[in-house]
């Protein structure tokens, strides 16, 4: 994501959740944003199979 | 004009720098001193230093000699006083306090009913005697690591005021280095508690994940939230462990089965641990005296062995993304219409994270289950494993930049590099406060990281640092 296209899709984002967000603020969270994207490209290059599940909280039932 | 002021004794005779937890516990089990007398001498503590720390937010005093009225009054008549009778503590102010508004460092909280019952280990403390003297200043919402909090003002680290306390429990390292307090409870999702534990030079915990209940403390990423003290001594931290233990079946996150005491295992030396230091990312991530921290606390112990811990920097990313995720999500609703009364130093952080693409998040809790795995098949081979606590000792106030080994970093978000891959595995972690050489007498912590619900065997390792004169806490000036 450069950065055009983070703040496209901040602005887009923001607008469907409800989140109002000015110009400058859309700006600085695009820029947050693209740090984060650069970890998410880290993380996408961890090895996983269809079998590997989500780490958990939820349980039906304590038992 | 201090804020604080309620209560000023007529005559302070105790030095509260002078008597550790288990000092105080001792002294007033066998008539030394009574909770009375130290409670307001950390009363009075507490009103001639806050100006200057800003770790209280909301003083509790009242309270406060209420339960140390009722410690004197059981042991006139002859009772056997709990572990932590008369001892003063504090909390981060996202526990909550019966009558108390639980503000978790913010203003928009201000507007909250007072909490209507005590946190569980609030409750946890009274039961075993512990003073409350009040709620602690932290980053707005859990989110940072500095306690650089515009509505509250900054934490200052009681070693050298110009200085951040770490975060985000700032308030709690900084009440007790300062010994406005013996023991604090703060959070720790990705180092909270064990950044101010290394900025302030104080005795850290957090405990295993699921390890102790955090039913009444307010949430910032449910799936990684911790729960932990501070103490000025070893055995004080252990003792505030040992009573903050129990089962709660109320807590969906709290997967303790029993309490596992460590009092009694302090003393059981290193015989069958088999103890290693981290390289790597933990080498690779860290300034000359963190580095020089945990060389003085491998030679200590007798420690050569580097072992490498796995997927860091993939963990730290994903510890990353899941708080954003989260943390963004939780307050979704301040988002839509209190953004403008949020902490402008993590509301866009919060933006972000609440505008992440899911698969990202979901692609970061798959990883977890995957490095949980690995990090336990690590752990076959090792029970405590050493790394330094924060990159750096403690940032002037204000610094938005750090030059981490020619990586420019963003002061803020860096001060958790270490801590973060750790916290994400749900390892129990020990801070042991150092003062190495070159860090111009400011402390630095080392991180004792044991496998899941081993925390004895870190406490075991943290005795030696202690009894050798490796890891200890300073008298501040003041």
């Amino acid at each position: 994501m450069n950065e055009t296209e983070s703040l496209a899709f901040v602005q887009i984002s923001a607008q469907a959740l409800g989140i109002p967000l000015d110009a400058a603020s859309a700006a600085r969270v695009a820029a947050h944003l693209q740090r984060t994207a650069v970890m998410a490209k880290l993380l996408e290059s961890a090895t996983l199979s269809p079998v590997d599940e989500p780490a958990e909280i939820f349980c039906p039932k304590p038992h | 004009m201090n804020p604080l002021k309620y209560f000023v004794p007529s005559r302070i005779d105790m030095d509260t720098q002078e008597h550790t937890t288990e000092q105080l516990a001792q002294g007033i089990a066998v008539g030394d001193f009574s909770a009375h007398e130290v409670t307001t001498a950390a009363i009075a503590r507490i009103e001639a230093t806050n100006l200057q720390v800003n770790a209280f937010t909301t003083p509790c005093f009242e309270r406060a000699l209420q339960e140390a009225q009722v410690i004197d009054q059981r042991r006139a008549r002859g009772e056997v006083l709990p572990p932590l009778a008369g001892v003063p503590y504090a909390v981060k102010n996202l526990f909550d306090i019966e009558g108390v508004v639980t503000l978790a460092g913010s203003t928009i909280n201000q507007s909250n009913l007072p909490a209507t019952s005590d946190a569980f280990l609030v409750k946890q403390m009274h039961d075993a005697g512990a003073v409350l003297l009040g709620g602690l200043n932290m980053d707005e919402y859990a989110y940072g690591f500095t306690t650089e909090n515009t509505h509250y003002g900054p934490s200052h680290n009681p070693h050298d005021l110009t200085r951040i306390a770490g975060g985000s429990s700032g308030g709690s390292g900084a009440a007790v280095a300062a010994r406005q307090v013996s023991l604090a409870l703060g959070s720790d999702t990705n180092g909270s508690i064990r950044v101010p534990a290394s900025l302030c030079g104080v005795w850290g915990l957090k405990p295993t994940f699921g390890r102790l209940s955090r039913r009444g403390s307010y949430p910032f990423v449910h799936s990684i939230d911790h729960l932990g003290p501070f103490a000025d001594s070893l055995t004080g931290l252990a003792l505030a462990y040992d009573a903050l233990q129990n089962v709660d079946p109320l807590d969906p996150a709290c997967h303790a089965k029993r309490v596992e005491p460590v009092s009694k295992a302090l003393e059981q030396g290193l015989q069958g641990l088999r103890v290693g230091v981290l390289d790597g990312y933990f080498h690779d991530n860290a300034t000359s005296p963190a580095r020089q921290a945990v060389h003085d606390a491998a030679h200590a112990l007798g420690l050569t062995t580097q072992v490498t811990w796995p997927d860091a920097s993939l963990a730290r990313a994903a510890a990353f993304i899941v708080t954003a995720s989260e943390g963004g999500q939780l307050h979704m609703d301040h988002l839509r219409t209190r953004a403008q009364d949020m902490e402008p130093l993590s509301v866009d952080r919060f933006m972000a994270g609440a505008l992440q693409p899911a698969a990202w998040y979901v692609q970061a809790q798959r990883f977890r289950r995957r490095y949980r795995e690995k990090v336990n098949a690590l752990f076959e081979h090792w029970d405590v494993l050493l790394a330094p606590a924060t990159p750096v000792t403690a940032t002037p106030i204000g610094t938005e930049w750090l030059d981490l080994n020619g990586q420019r970093l963003p002061s803020r978000a860096a001060m958790g590099l270490l801590t973060q891959p750790i916290s994400f595995a749900g390892c129990p972690v020990l801070v042991a406060p150092m003062w190495p050489e070159g860090a111009a007498a400011m402390p630095i912590g080392v991180q004792l990281i044991s496998a899941p619900w081993r925390e004895e065997a870190a406490f075991r390792v943290a005795h030696i640092l202690a009894r050798s004169g490796a890891a200890y806490i300073n008298k501040v000036r003041f």
